[in-house]
């Protein structure tokens, strides 16, 4: 099988590269913009997502493509669509698309994958939701597609989950935060979601719309317990409790100047390293009771999940070895 | 799912799976635990959400002797949250030896051993908010601590052991969210439980009767009940509850109410530590996980054994508060601002005596002569605690003078006159008042003082501290206040004995097959702890009993269908 991944030298595309390789009977072609170094046993291309004719050509012998391409809200919408019409054009080959789980928007409680979508958390959570229903119009037009809807993705190599938290508690900008840090953090290891991509090529034909999976480890901790673990695995500790006051000093005090420093920094074009922000749409992400419910991916993508000590060793080792 | 009471009307049954009677520490445990398991959870909380004095009010009872108990209505808190909206947060397992029978401490001993409730502690004590479940100085801290007294140990004479202390959680507040989004269980606020209604034979409970805050009258019913309302409630609501079992429900023995323990506390004595006051650690350390953690004397259980005493912990405390002699600014300046102190909190800065204006003017010299201090201490005391949301526990102060009292928190042996009954009154619901009469055993005091001769002979022995103390006023200082507010314990005990208790080792009434009770009110013996962490792990056992059982009768059910 000939699977070509998109964005495959992004973090969740090189880790399903990387996989993907691992397996025999797998010929992995890495596409992404500017072509990087690819896994050993895959190919890179380079390739821009937005443009159709240069897709249809990369898509050409293939069986099956996963779409890890981020970006703004533009390339995730265009992004989406542009791979449709050339896959169509292509002989329609399968496509495995890396979703969110941020369709769900602001629910709450225990979410499944028949819970509607909900437009409320701003650009990210539309585009995403924008991008999944063209896949919806690539199974009507007689495409097959699974769509993955991953929790806060950790491993090495993570960025935001990793990493900006790790640079966050290491200031003790970030501890226990009480009721505000009381959500669940739907963690899944990089890994696992490689792992669930594999199971979703594996995945028969679904006869109607493009099936959707949750995908976060059932034994992952709330925010306060990450932020906790994380603290004192790296020796940023004692692990500090802050209030909803010193919340509120992070976000409208120190992340708008950091906003500022950051606009001022692009005008002058200079590169500066500056220490992440608080934003609002995380405090609200960290308070908010939302648990994904991963038991259709347990059971039809054959996922045994990577234990969170698992998880959070890896984590950490990254961003111990990480140059930051 | 959380709403108030008043949506529905007068006569209405409400069924469920399992009613939860209370929304305190036990309540919110037992409801958090049953998330998720589909087992249509009902929790009926009497007071509102924001403190509420109609509903306080209905608390309010007699006490027999007023200088040896508080008022019914303080240290308990009859609201969403109960009393965790106003404890102080001090956490600390049971011992191993707690659970044995010890024959110092007559019906000592619980039909359980600590390695039945063991299971259940790291995850109440991360309910509470106390962090890792680690009560061992030695392995508590990144890096190690230094020891309470450098140059002190002995083989008798532990200081290793810690107490770990809570934000306080107000688990009412911390866990709302939770509860709210919660599709199999339902928070009913304003929903008073008047009483527990048995089937005609008095072998279960058909349903409760509940009056909500605007009066209306419901009734409950489910395939198990789970009384969740702390020492005092629990006894008055069963034996309010007299239309089937005349004396009340749980009680053919009359056991419910008796037996009634609190600990006995207080400053004892004074300590003299020698070398340098750097070489003493009496306040408290901060645990990796950012927990306020404090080391406590205790004698070791073999020793406890050989002398034949009750379990027992000390703390290093500064000298009492209330005499002007210690000279201590901030003392004076607590001592002087007492009437602006909680009852529960400012409690022992009163201790009964008018002294009269010249005390108070040689407290106030204390402040002036020492505004530094106050200061410090004040900026302290906003930053670390008036600000903070995990708050800095107690006033400790400067060691300047290696001088301290021990502060005594004692078990206490449980005594059948030792008692809570219903009064003649009755509250604006018509529930009978509740009056409190609570007794100790000169035995009691005996034991402390064995304890602290044996503390003082360790002392004496090491070289490195000296204590004396005097065991003719040693009763006054440890009832000088009366008995420790708001460990309300032992009114439903539990064992295996039905003629000396009143649960069975899963909380379940004995003669009643789908009552239980979650709380202190459980307590067979008392410990040296104070009890909220082991009624936390309680609840969370009970959790898991009741899942057990629940999933059982629904089998059995299956089956008789199929049948």
């Amino acid at each position: 099988m000939k699977v070509l991944v998109l964005g495959g030298t992004g973090f969740i595309g090189r880790e399903v590269a990387r996989r993907l390789s691992s397996q025999d009977s797998t010929e992995v072609v890495v596409a992404s913009r500017r072509a990087q170094g690819s896994p050993a046993g895959s190919s890179g291309i380079s390739v821009d997502a937005l443009d159709q004719a240069a897709l249809t050509r990369a898509l050409e012998g293939v069986d099956a493509v996963v779409n890890c391409v981020a970006g703004d809200g533009g390339a995730i919408v265009q992004g989406a669509e542009t791979l449709v019409r050339a896959a169509l054009d292509a002989g329609r080959p399968r496509v495995v698309h890396m979703s969110t789980m941020s369709v769900y928007g602001g629910a709450q409680g225990l979410v499944d994958e028949s819970h509607p979508t909900r437009d409320d958390l701003g650009w990210y959570g539309h585009a995403k939701i924008e991008a999944e229903a063209s896949f919806d119009r690539y199974r009507q037009a007689g495409g097959n597609a699974v769509i993955l809807r991953p929790g806060c993705v950790v491993g090495a190599g993570g960025v935001d989950w990793v990493g900006r938290l790790a640079r966050l508690l290491e200031l003790r900008r970030l501890g226990d935060l009480g009721a505000a840090g009381d959500g669940p953090t739907n963690l899944v290891d990089v890994a696992d979601v490689a792992q669930a991509v594999v199971g979703a090529l594996a995945l028969p034909q679904s006869p109607n719309g493009a099936p959707r999976f949750n995908l976060a480890a059932p034994d992952g901790p709330r925010w306060n317990a990450y932020f906790t673990d994380l603290a004192i695995a790296l020796g940023a500790t004692p692990v500090r409790r802050l209030t909803a006051r010193a919340m509120k000093r992070e976000i409208y005090l120190r992340g708008i100047a950091l906003k500022m420093a950051e606009r001022l920094a692009g005008k002058l074009g200079a590169r500066v390293d500056l220490p992440p922000a608080i934003t609002p749409s995380l405090t609200r992400l960290w308070s908010q009771q939302i648990q994904l419910d991963s038991g259709a991916a347990t059971r039809d993508l054959r996922l045994s999940w990577t234990p969170y000590a698992q998880t959070l060793q890896r984590s950490v080792d990254w961003w111990r070895g990480s140059p930051s | 799912m959380i709403e108030s009471a008043q949506v529905h009307a007068d006569g209405q049954t409400l069924s469920c799976g399992i009613c939860i009677v209370g929304g305190g520490a036990a309540g919110i445990t037992l409801a958090l635990s049953l998330i998720g398991k589909g087992l249509d959870v009902l929790l009926l909380e009497a007071g509102q959400e924001q403190a509420d004095a109609a509903s306080q009010s209905l608390y309010e009872g007699e006490v027999v002797d007023e200088r040896m108990h508080s008022p019914t209505d303080k240290y308990r808190h009859r609201g969403w949250g109960g009393s965790t909206t106003i404890w102080g947060g001090r956490c600390m397992p049971f011992d191993p030896i707690d659970f044995e029978a010890r024959p110092q401490v007559p019906l000592s001993g619980w039909p359980l051993s600590l390695s039945d409730i063991a299971p259940f502690y790291p995850q109440a004590n991360a309910y509470l908010e106390a962090g890792h479940f680690e009560y061992d100085a030695r392995d508590a801290f990144d890096p190690p601590a230094p020891p309470l007294i450098a140059g002190f140990a002995s083989p008798s004479l532990s200081t290793e052991g810690l107490e770990r202390f809570s934000c306080p959680t107000n688990m009412g507040q911390r866990y709302r969210a939770r509860l709210a989004v919660a599709k199999d269980v339902r928070v009913l606020m304003g929903a008073n439980c008047t009483a527990v209604h048995l089937t005609n034979d008095g072998t279960r409970v058909d349903s409760v009767a509940v009056t909500t805050s605007a009066g209306a009258k419901l009734r409950v019913t489910a395939s198990a009940f789970v009384l969740a309302i702390g020492g005092l409630e629990t006894a008055r609501l069963l034996l309010a509850s007299r239309d089937v079992r005349p004396a009340g429900v749980g009680n053919a023995h009359d056991v419910v109410g008796r037996y009634y323990m609190c600990h006995l506390a207080g400053n004892v004595g004074r300590l003299t530590i020698s070398g340098s006051p750097t070489a003493v650690r009496h306040g408290y350390e901060v645990s990796p996980d950012g927990v306020y953690c404090r080391r406590r004397l205790q004698l070791t259980p073999e020793v406890q054994r050989w002398l034949g005493v009750s379990n027992l912990i000390a703390r290093l405390h500064f000298p009492k508060i209330t005499d002007p002699a210690h000279r201590n600014g901030v003392l004076s300046g607590l001592y002087l601002a007492r009437h602006f102190i909680s009852y529960e909190y400012g409690k022992r800065l009163n201790d009964g005596h008018g002294k009269g204006l010249l005390h108070e003017l040689r407290h106030l010299w204390n402040v002036l002569t020492h505004p530094a201090d106050a200061l410090t201490f004040i900026a302290h005391w906003i930053r670390k605690r008036t600000l903070a949301d995990r708050k800095f526990p107690s006033i400790i102060l400067r060691n300047r003078t290696n001088r301290f009292s021990l502060d005594v928190h004692a078990e206490q042996i449980p005594l059948p006159e030792s008692r809570v009954t219903l009064g003649t009154q009755t509250d604006a619901l018509g529930m009978p008042r509740i009056k409190v009469d609570w007794r100790y055993s000169p035995d009691d005091i005996k034991m402390v003082e064995r304890t602290l001769r044996r503390m003082a002979d360790e002392f004496a022995a090491s070289g490195a501290a000296r204590f004396e103390f005097d065991p003719a006023t040693l009763e006054d200082d440890l009832t000088r206040f009366g008995a420790y507010g708001g460990h309300h314990l032992g009114t439903a005990r539990m064992g295996s004995d039905p003629t000396t208790s009143v649960v069975d080792a899963n909380c379940r009434v004995h003669d009643v097959s789908n009552l239980f009770i979650a709380g202190g009110a459980v307590f067979p013996t008392s410990s040296q702890a104070n009890p909220t962490l082991t009624i936390v792990a309680l609840a969370l056992r009970l959790s898991e009993h009741l899942q057990q059982l629940l999933a059982a009768q629904v089998l059995a059910a299956m089956d008789r269908d199929a049948a």
